[in-house]
């Protein structure tokens, strides 16, 4: 996930300071990880720095006195190329999971149990993503964006219920290796 | 199976249920308790039962061996004759699909399980048309079940199951012949109006995305009931 | 060819009971047609004055024999209904099968003659059947049967299943044409297939009542047999025509008033295919114009043969003309028989089409008794005003029969024949309840599951 391009898209909107930045972004995305402030603030340096956005002068509001920046022309080419260019799918196959049930079975643990306790902790969560996507008033970026989450997990349990009924196999796999 | 409120009776309960297909063994020793109020999914892969379960518990076949308890009377003991009765008045059924009769009007098709209470044909179909509104197939009411797309009849079919204000309402794969966005309508409407009503709503799937509209999951497999809770 | 023929016999072999009736129930469809064509073609070879040793003298002259040969191939029209129904058996399935045979990249030819096959040959086993029967039969009754006998009998016994074997390639032309379309369908209109049989079948008997008529008798003795016959058709027509468009109006008369579920389901089921119940009726109907009519004939006839007995103005024997009354009874009698067998055939393919639909709906509450009576009132419904109007187009036929006799005895209206329309009605009611047991069976919860 790339910050930078997100608080460019962000400031496409109008000049903006970074507090206001951070509460637009939890806005947009919810049930994403909120931004720290930090993060914000260390991101729009690094901005100017690259010549993407700049100052755009101070905003007093009648309380302390905070910077706003605007993007440049630079930052929209950037931000355009950014939105067009596909995001690599799955590049590495890395999955705690499996990592996971795999040390397990080195260690004479109990993947079984394991997966079952994971499983139960996937459904767990996809009942709370379903239950914040069905609340009445829960506008469409909320509905949209607990769909992602509530397919990732789906795909997970997929992967948990097959690798739980192949355990056998895959121990005895790991086990000759 | 340890839950939040685990202290009233189960309003719908199976224990230890064994039932047979020829020599298939499709439950052995499954046992599941439905609280009044609650929606429970019953998960599992094919053939782990799940159907066979429902059949079970809704009182459309007996089990070989076990019971099962509805609001203190033993459904497995009851005589047919006052089964279907109680399936009339006090459960819903929503199958995969085949539950809406192909001739009826889905206004008709409504106001059928109030028709068969005895209600009259005007008052069966004001309350159908209520029914209908409330699921966002008032438009629909007159079209015939092949006339409607596979969500519309789904909603329909939730209407016929709800218009009778059951207790239980079995639910046997309802999204199962649907794309994910009308499974979504669907199974909202469903919850939403199972809530509203203090429905208990006993959900098969093999779906996990649709078990998460449940409150609580129970997993089959191979005829008989694990324990799928958060252990952490 | 081979490979189709195998083919039809995997498929065929392969397949659940319920096609296994429908192979058998079309065998002895095809041997009852094969029987009485034969015996038709059998009689209509006789030129002239024969002596023949049975039936009281009836078949002995050109005119009597002809009135026989008409009645004998009449009986072939229930024949054909009944055969219609067995073609509706599994039809759903058959259709799927076949569909799929396509889909996995059969020619549309080699689908119709796989079709042709499973048509064909359970028709050849029942021509065959009554052909070994048949045939020794004759030689007994007929030292030296002529060489158009012979032939007469090749041709029906060889025309029947090749008979067959077209409607069965015909019936499927729209599988042929769209696979796809029809395994995605879950419910076809009702196939036209059996109904074009039907028409088709009754247009032949038509013909060949006509050629043996004319070939046996000739002249104005054939005139009453043949104005009699056209009479029965096309109130006959008029009837089945009539019935479609009276199923039609109960259907949507019934639909918007029903008080009951029964009542909703029978009335909705008609109001969406009224022809379907038409094309079912269809025998039934003319069973009751034959039957009504006869009715009034006969009383009519024995009225004349008492006057004529009391002047003693009789050339024959009494018991020469009352055999053949008597003849005539025992063939409407089986005609009637073969109609409802057909009836009930056709009420328990409609159950067996419609089991998962049934058994969702007795999972849901629905009482079995309510489904049983709407299953009663979809043949009792549609049947009603049509009974009522063959009834009447029978009573015609009395009344325009004693109208001919006028002056040779009193005039009576024959109210006897107003019991049959009310007898065939019980009749078809009974006939459709053999089909409750099934019900009771089909709507098994082993129906509710999927894949």
């Amino acid at each position: 996930m790339s910050t930078r391009h997100i608080l460019l898209g962000l400031l496409k909107a109008g000049p903006s300071h970074g507090y206001d930045l951070k509460r637009r972004h939890d806005e947009r995305f919810p049930q994403a990880r909120p931004l720290a402030y930090g993060q914000v603030y260390t991101t729009l340096q690094r901005l100017v720095r690259d010549g993407l956005a700049e100052v755009d002068g101070t905003d007093a509001d009648g309380g302390p006195e905070r910077t706003l920046y605007r993007s440049t022309q630079a930052g929209a080419h950037e931000l355009a190329r950014w939105a067009g260019e596909i995001a690599a799918p799955a590049p590495f196959v890395a999955n705690e999971i499996f990592a996971k049930v795999v040390v397990s079975i080195l260690a004479d643990g109990d993947p079984a149990a394991y997966l079952r306790a994971q499983r139960a902790a996937h459904m767990e969560r996809m009942r709370e993503l379903t239950a914040v996507k069905t609340a009445p008033h829960s506008d469409l970026a909320t509905v949209l964006s607990a769909d992602y989450a509530l397919n990732h997990l789906d795909a997970d349990l997929r992967w948990i219920n097959t690798t739980a009924a192949r355990l056998t196999h895959l121990t005895a796999e790991v086990d000759t290796a | 199976m340890s839950n939040k409120g685990d202290t009233s009776a189960p309003l719908l309960a199976g224990r230890d249920l064994v039932k047979a297909h020829g020599r298939t063994r499709a439950l052995c020793g499954a046992s599941v308790d439905l609280r009044a109020g609650e929606i429970l999914a019953v998960t599992g892969t094919s053939g782990s039962g799940k159907s066979t379960l429902l059949h079970c518990l809704a009182g459309i076949v007996r089990p070989d061996q076990g019971s099962v308890a509805y609001d203190g009377q033993r459904l497995d003991r009851l005589p047919e004759k006052r089964l279907s009765e109680l399936r009339r008045s006090d459960f819903g059924v929503v199958f995969q699909f085949g539950q809406l009769i192909p001739e009826l009007t889905a206004f008709d098709n409504v106001a059928l399980p109030l028709m068969l209470a005895g209600a009259s044909r005007t008052e069966a179909r004001s309350r159908a048309g209520e029914w209908l509104e409330r699921f966002g197939v008032l438009g629909q009411q007159e079209l015939r079940p092949g006339e409607m797309s596979g969500g519309q009849a789904q909603r329909v079919s939730l209407a016929r199951a709800l218009v009778t204000g059951p207790k239980v309402v079995f639910a046997d794969e309802p999204t199962g012949a649907l794309d994910s966005l009308a499974s979504e309508q669907v199974m909202t409407a469903l919850t939403h109006t199972a809530r509203e009503s203090g429905t208990a709503v006993l959900l098969i799937t093999h779906d996990a995305q649709v078990a998460a509209y449940a409150d609580r999951e129970v997993r089959l497999s191979d005829g008989a009931t694990v324990a799928a809770e958060v252990t952490a | 060819m081979a490979t189709d023929v195998r083919l039809a016999w995997e498929l065929t072999r392969g397949s659940d009971r319920q096609e296994w009736w429908r192979v058998g129930l079309t065998a002895a469809g095809a041997a009852l047609a094969t029987g009485f064509a034969l015996a038709a073609v059998a009689l209509a070879s006789l030129r002239g004055y024969r002596s023949v040793p049975f039936g009281h003298g009836l078949l002995n002259s050109p005119g009597e024999r002809s009135g026989v040969i008409v009645s004998l191939l009449l009986l072939l029209v229930p024949v054909l209904g009944f055969l219609g129904q067995c073609a509706r058996i599994g039809a759903v399935h058959r259709d799927r099968r076949l569909a799929g045979l396509r889909l996995a990249g059969a020619t549309p030819a080699q689908v119709r003659r796989i079709a042709a096959l499973e048509t064909g040959l359970a028709c050849l086993a029942g021509s065959l059947l009554a052909t070994a029967v048949a045939v020794p039969v004759l030689l007994g009754l007929w030292s030296s049967p002529t060489v158009p006998a012979w032939a007469g009998l090749a041709l029906v016994a060889l025309g029947v299943p090749v008979l067959g074997a077209a409607t069965g390639a015909l019936a499927l032309r729209r599988v042929v044409a769209s696979p796809l379309g029809w395994v995605r369908r879950s419910r076809p209109s009702s196939g036209r297939g059996p109904g074009l049989l039907f028409v088709g079948g009754v247009l032949a008997v038509l013909l060949l009542a006509l050629v043996a008529v004319a070939n046996t008798a000739g002249g104005d003795r054939a005139r009453v047999p043949l104005t009699a016959f056209a009479l029965v058709l096309v109130v006959g027509g008029g009837t089945v025509w009539l019935a479609g468009g009276t199923s039609l109006l109960v259907g949507r008369l019934l639909a918007g008033r029903a008080r009951s579920a029964a009542t909703l389901i029978a009335a909705e089921r008609l109001r969406d295919d009224p022809w379907a119940a038409a094309r079912t009726h269809a025998a039934v109907l003319l069973v009751t114009i034959v039957g009504t009519g006869f009715v009034g004939i006969r009383q009519v006839f024995l009225a004349v043969l008492d006057a004529m007995q009391r002047d003693g103005s009789l050339s024959m024997r009494r018991s020469f003309y009352t055999t053949g009354l008597d003849l005539t009874a025992a063939a409407i009698l089986v005609a009637l028989a073969i109609t409802l067998s057909g009836l009930a055939v056709g009420t328990a393919e409609s159950l067996a089409n419609r089991r998962r639909g049934l058994a969702a709906q007795v999972a849901a509450g629905v009482p079995r008794a309510v489904l049983g009576r709407a299953l009663l009132l979809e043949t009792a419904l549609p049947l009603a005003p049509a009974v009522v109007l063959a009834g009447t187009g029978g009573m015609a036929i009395g009344v325009w029969y004693g109208s001919l006799t006028a002056g040779r005895a009193a005039q009576t209206v024959p109210y006897a024949a107003l019991l049959v329309p009310v007898g065939v009605y019980v009749c078809c009611l009974l006939a459709a309840a053999t089909s409750l047991p099934l019900l009771r069976r089909s709507v098994h919860p082993a129906e509710l599951r999927y894949a």
